[in-house]
C-alpha cells in the first residue's frame, strides 16, 4: 500500500524549537518564588551517621528550608515493580556510598544553598566497604544492608536442554572471562525537577522524565501520597538513554519545597552527576561455549556477577536481560546460567540504553570469534550457520515473527569490505562482526501492567492532538506519533501536536524505555487516529447523508464512493462534529496490549517477554597504534533490523548515536570508583566521543515487517549499542591476535597487552 | 563579592546589569537576561552546551565573568532568527542533526562562528570548530553533514 507519511525521513516537528532556543527544558523551567536546592552527599562509602547538626545552615541568610534524614518518610522504598525496598528518601541511619544522599537546602539562590551545605556538620563512624562484586559475595564481607541478611541483592540459576550432554558432543569447547566497567549515561542536560505543593496538599511535579508513570508510583510510594496527590508534569529531556527514570533527587526536591512552602527547583551538578548518577550495571561473565566442527553450538555456560552498587534500582531485571537475551541470537539449545547481582559501596547501577546487553554481547560475541578461531571458521560463516530465523521459539521460549538477523550479518560485512579486507589484511589493521537483538517492550519489567494507551483529539477547528503516556526523550518520538496519526488522519504530521506527557491528561504509559515506545505507542496512536477518523466518517456520512461504509477519503476530503462528487472536507467534517457534539472535540481512543506475551516463570525465566524483537549487526575496522596503543575505528557498518523505518531520517540518527556510545564504551568511558568515590567525576577526566574521533558511518535499515509492529516497526534505540564492543574488540583481535577480555581497552591496557604479547612472543607484531 | 554595574549589548540591544564579581557571563545571560536557550551542561568548561558569541567569537560563556563581557556585543542562540530561521538552524533541522537539542544551541553558534570565517571549509575544519561541543545523542555525522548544507547554501546566496 502506498503510504503518505510514515516511511519518510522528514525532520523532526520540534526541531524549530531547539534550533531557536525556544524549547524549554527541565534545567530551564522556573516558577514565581522559586527556591534553589541543593543537596549534602556522603564523604566517606559506608558508614553510621552519629550526628547532624543543621543549626548553622539554617541561620545562613536566605535559607528556606534544611532536610535530612529525619526529615524524611521513615519507611524504605524502591523503584517501581522491584521487590526490596532498601532506600529511604535522605540517609537516616547509614550510608552507603560516597555521593549517597545525607541533607539539602533550599535557599534564595543556588549559591546560598551550596554556602549553607558547607555549614552542616557531619559525624560519621566509618565501616569496612566493599567495592567488588565478587568480593562483595564473599563470607565476611562487609554487609551493606543488614536487614537483608547478605549482599546478594538478586539471583538466577536456570537450565535449558541438557548442557552437559551438548558439550560432551562437542568438537571444540572455548572459555572466557569478561569484564565490563561502570558507565554513566552523560546526557548533556543534568538531572533537575521543579516540585510544588497546592493549598490543598497535592504535589505537582516537573520532571524532564523518561517514565512520568513510574515516577507517579514511586514517589507516592516513597513520599506516603496517594497517587491521586501526585502530578507529574514531563518536561523535553536533553537526553536520557535509560538515566532518566526513578532518581532521589526528585524526593528530595518534593520535600524540600514541602518544608519552605514554596516551589523549589534542583538541578545536578555534573559532578553530582558522576558520583552519584545510576551508571550502568558492571557485569563480570566466566563463559564455555561448544561446538561442532561445521560451527553448530552445541552448548553455552554463564556465570555473570553484576554490580548491583548501594541501592537497588534497576540492576536485577537488567540481570534477567543480560542472563537470557543474547542466548536467542542463535539457535542454541543447551543452556546452563548462574547470575547474581550484588551490593556494593558504590552508585547505585541501573538502566543505560542496552539493559544489561552491551555487557553480555561483548562477552558472549567475544567468545563466540574465540570458537570460530578454535575450529577455523570465518567469524562471519559461524554467525550465520547459526542466525536464528523468523518464526523460531528461541531456548527461552521468546516468539519470534520477524528475524533479519541474516540479512544483517550479509549487509554489514558487505558494506564493511569484509571479503577484500581480510584478504587484503594489512599490519594492526582488522576487521570485527558482532550481533545483538534486543525487545520492543520488556512485559517482565512490571508484573502488573503492559501495553500503551492513546488519544488523538480532534476540535472543531480541525487542529489534532496526540496524548500518550510515552515521553520523547529527544530521540523523536513526537514526530514518530505524528507522522503515524498523519497517515491514518490524512493530514501533514507537522500540523499536529503530540502533547508532553501528564499524568493528570495523558493515557497512562509506562514509559520510554525497553525500546517499547514506538512499538506499543506507536500502535496505540495508530488505533486511536483510525478511531478518530471513523467518528470523523460518521460525521461526514450524516452531513452527505450517505451510509458511513459507503464513503472513501482522499486528499483531505471524505467522499462517496460511488459519486466523488459528493464531498466534505476534514475541516468542514471536524467542524461540525464539533457543533453536533454541543463543542466537544472529538477523541478517538486506542490501546494496544502486545499479544501473546507473558509474565515469564519467576524461577525459570521462561516465557516470551516482548511482541516484537529487533536485530542488529556492527561490523567494525579498527587500526591499532602499536606506539601508544592507541585503537581507532575507522569504519562502522551497522545493520539494523527495526522491521519498518518509519522515519529513516531518525532511524540513521539512532544507529549513529547508539554506535558512537558504544565506541566511548569499548574505547574509553569508565567511571573510576573506589573509597573516595567517583575519581574521574569531570568531563575532562571522562572523555566521551568527539567529533574528531568519529569513524566512517555506514547506516543500514534492514526492514523484516513483524506483524505485532506498527506498519511493522519494531524497537530500535538500544540495540544502537549493543553489538559495538564486541565488534572492536574482535576487530583487535584480528588486528593484533590479542584477545581483550575487559573494556574499555584504553590505549594504556591495549599498550600493556601489545607489551605482553611481545613478552611472550619475543618478536613484534610485525604483520599484526 | 563586590558589585558591578556592566553593559552589554545582548542579540542588539544594550542593558545595564548589576552583577557580583563572581558572575559567569552565563548566569548573567540565563537568570538575569533570562535568556534561556543558552544551555549548562558542565559549568567547567568541557562540554560547550554554553557557548555563545562574543564580538563574533564562539565562547564557552560559563568560564567567562559577566564583567569581562562588559561592552561586548554578544549574540545568542536567540538573536540568530531575528529575521526566520538563519541558514545554518535550518540545516541543523533539515539534516537530522537535532535530536534531544540541549547541544543544538552551542552548536549552532559555533557552526556560524564557523561559516562567518570559513564559508567553505573542509570536513577536518568543521570537525575541528565543534570538537569542544560534546553531543550525546547524534554521534556528529548528520551535524557535520548540516554545517555542510549551510555552508552550501550561504555560498549560493553570496552573502
Ligand atoms: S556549560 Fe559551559 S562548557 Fe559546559
Ligand atoms: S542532540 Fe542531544 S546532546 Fe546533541
Amino acid at each position: 500500500m502506498q503510504r503518505r507519511w510514515v516511511g519518510k525521513g522528514i525532520p523532526s516537528i520540534v526541531a524549530a524549537e531547539k534550533v531557536t532556543g525556544k524549547m524549554v527544558f527541565g534545567t530551564d523551567f522556573a516558577l514565581p518564588g522559586m527556591l534553589y536546592g541543593k543537596v549534602l552527599r556522603s564523604t566517606v562509602p559506608h558508614a553510621r551517621i552519629k550526628r547532624i547538626d543543621t543549626t548553622k545552615a539554617e541561620r545562613l541568610l536566605g535559607v528556606k528550608a534544611v532536610i535530612t534524614g529525619a526529615d524524611c518518610p521513615e519507611h524504605k522504598y524502591t523503584v517501581a515493580g522491584q521487590p526490596v525496598a532498601d532506600m529511604t528518601i535522605l540517609a537516616r541511619e547509614k550510608v552507603y556510598y560516597v555521593g549517597d544522599e545525607v541533607a539539602a537546602v533550599a535557599a534564595i539562590s543556588e549559591d546560598i544553598a551550596e554556602e549553607a551545605l558547607e555549614l552542616i556538620e557531619v559525624e560519621y563512624e566509618e565501616l569496612p566497604a566493599v567495592f567488588d562484586p565478587e568480593e562483595a559475595m564473599k563470607e565476611g564481607a562487609p554487609i551493606l544492608h543488614e536487614e537483608l541478611g547478605s549482599n546478594i541483592a538478586s539471583h538466577l540459576d536456570f537450565v535449558r536442554g541438557d548442557p552437559d550432554e551438548g558439550f560432551a558432543s562437542s568438537d571444540a569447547i572455548v572459555e572466557g572471562h569478561f569484564e565490563t566497567q561502570m558507565v554513566h549515561q552523560c546526557y548533556l542536560e543534568p538531572h533537575g525537577a521543579v516540585a510544588a505543593w497546592s493549598g490543598s496538599g497535592k504535589l505537582t511535579m516537573w520532571i524532564p522524565t523518561q517514565s512520568a508513570t513510574l515516577c507517579r508510583m514511586t514517589y507516592a510510594k516513597a513520599l506516603g501520597l496517594d497517587p491521586k496527590d501526585v502530578r507529574i508534569i514531563q518536561l523535553p529531556l536533553g537526553g536520557a538513554f535509560g538515566g532518566k527514570l526513578e532518581y532521589k533527587l526528585h524526593p528530595i526536591v518534593a520535600l524540600l519545597a514541602k518544608k519552605a512552602g514554596a516551589p523549589v527547583k534542583l538541578v545536578n551538578s555534573r559532578r553530582d552527576e558522576f558520583l552519584a548518577g545510576t551508571p550502568r550495571v558492571p557485569m563480570k561473565f566466566y563463559v564455555r561455549l561448544g561446538g561442532k566442527k561445521d560451527g553448530t553450538f552445541t552448548a553455552k555456560e554463564m556465570r555473570i556477577i553484576a554490580g548491583n552498587g548501594a541501592y537497588t534500582y534497576y540492576a536485577p531485571p537488567i540481570l534477567v536481560s543480560a542472563a537470557t537475551r543474547h542466548d536467542c541470537l542463535y539457535r542454541i539449545k543447551n543452556i546452563r546460567t548462574k547470575a547474581w547481582a550484588v551490593y556494593t559501596n558504590q552508585p547505585a547501577t541501573s538502566c543505560f540504553r542496552g539493559f544489561g546487553n552491551p555487557q553480555s554481547h561483548f562477552a558472549f560475541e567475544s567468545t563466540i570469534d574465540m570458537l570460530a578461531h578454535e575450529l577455523g571458521i570465518d567469524p562471519l560463516e559461524i554467525r550465520l550457520r547459526n542466525a536464528s530465523q523468523s518464526g523460531d521459539v528461541t531456548a527461552h521460549g521468546w516468539k519470534m515473527y520477524s528475524v533479519g538477523l541474516t540479512d544483517c550479518l550479509k549487509k554489514s560485512a558487505e558494506a564493511l569490505g569484509w571479503e577484500e579486507k581480510k584478504k587484503n589484511k594489512k599490519p594492526y589493521r582488522g576487521v570485527g562482526i558482532a550481533s545483538c537483538l534486543h525487545v520492543s517492550g520488556n512485559r517482565s519489567f512490571l508484573p502488573f501492567f503492559d501495553g500503551s494507551g492513546a488519544m488523538v483529539r480532534v476540535d472543531g477547528d480541525c487542529h489534532v492532538t496526540v496524548y500518550s503516556g510515552e515521553p520523547d526523550v529527544g530521540q523523536g518520538l513526537r514526530t514518530t506519533f505524528a507522522q503515524i496519526a498523519a497517515e491514518e488522519l490524512g493530514i501533514p504530521p507537522w500540523d499536529i501536536e503530540v502533547a508532553l506527557v501528564d499524568t493528570e491528561i495523558s493515557p497512562h504509559g509506562l514509559g520510554t524505555y525497553a525500546d517499547r515506545a514506538t512499538t506499543l505507542g506507536g500502535n496505540a496512536v495508530r488505533i486511536a487516529a483510525m478511531d478518530a477518523k471513523r467518528q470523523l466518517r460518521e460525521t461526514a456520512a450524516q452531513i452527505l447523508g450517505i451510509a458511513a461504509g459507503e464513503i472513501s477519503f482522499g486528499d483531505g476530503m471524505f467522499y462517496s464512493s460511488d459519486d466523488p462528487e459528493r464531498k466534505v472536507s476534514l475541516a468542514e467534517t471536524a467542524r461540525k462534529a464539533s457543533y453536533l457534539r454541543g463543542g466537544a472535540p472529538i477523541v478517538g481512543h486506542g490501546t494496544f496490549i502486545p499479544p501473546d506475551v507473558v509474565m515469564i516463570d519467576p524461577k525459570t525465566k521462561y516465557g516470551n517477554i516482548s511482541c516484537a524483537y529487533p536485530f542488529a549487526v556492527h561490523a567494525v575496522e579498527v587500526e591499532v597504534d602499536p606506539e601508544t596503543g592507541n585503537v581507532k575505528v575507522l569504519k562502522f557498518a551497522a545493520a539494523h533490523d527495526l522491521g519498518y523505518a518509519i522515519n529513516p531520517l531518525a532511524s540513521e540518527g539512532q544507529i549513529e548515536g547508539g554506535g558512537t556510545q558504544g565506541i566511548g564504551y569499548a574505547l574509553r568511558e569508565e567511571l573510576v570508583t573506589g573509597s573516595l568515590g567517583t575519581e574521574n567525576a569531570s568531563f575532562r577526566a571522562y572523555e566521551i566521543p568527539r567529533a574528531s574521533e568519529m569513524p566512517e558511518f555506514v547506516p543500514i535499515l534492514v526492514e523484516s515487517n513483524d506483524p505485532n509492529g506498527p506498519y511493522g516497526a519494531k524497537g530500535l534505540g538500544e540495540p544502537a549499542l549493543n553489538a559495538t564492543a564486541a565488534a572492536i574488540a574482535n576487530a583487535i583481535f584480528d588486528a593484533v591476535g590479542i584477545r581483550v577480555t575487559r573494556i574499555p581497552v584504553t590505549p594504556e591496557r591495549m599498550l600493556n597487552l601489545l607489551n605482553e604479547k611481545l613478552k611472550t612472543e619475543g618478536k613484534p607484531l610485525s604483520s599484526g | 563579592m563586590s558589585k558591578h554595574s556592566i553593559m552589554v549589548n545582548i542579540n542588539g540591544s544594550d542593558a545595564e546589569y548589576e552583577v557580583d564579581s563572581s558572575d559567569t557571563l552565563l548566569s548573567l545571560i540565563r537568570e538575569k537576561a533570562g535568556l534561556t536557550g543558552t544551555k549548562q551542561g558542565c559549568n567547567t568548561g568541557e562540554c560547550g552546551s554554553c557557548t555563545v558569541l562574543v564580538n563574533g567569537k564562539p565562547v564557552n560563556s560559563c568560564l567567562m565573568l559577566a564583567v569581562e563581557a562588559d561592552g561586548a556585543q554578544i549574540t545568542t542562540i536567540e538573536g540568530l532568527s531575528a529575521n526566520g530561521l538563519h541558514p545554518v538552524q535550518q540545516a541543523f533541522i533539515d539534516a537530522g542533526a537535532v535530536q534531544c537539542g540541549y547541544c543544538t544551541p552551542g552548536m549552532v553558534l559555533a557552526a556560524k562562528a564557523l561559516l562567518d570565517s570559513n564559508r567553505s571549509p573542509s570536513d577536518d575544519e568543521i570537525k575541528r570548530a565543534i570538537d569542544g561541543h560534546l553531543c550525546r545523542c547524534t554521534g556528529y555525522k548528520k551535524i557535520i553533514d548540516a554545517v555542510k548544507i549551510a555552508s552550501k547554501k550561504l555560498l549560493e546566496e553570496g552573502s
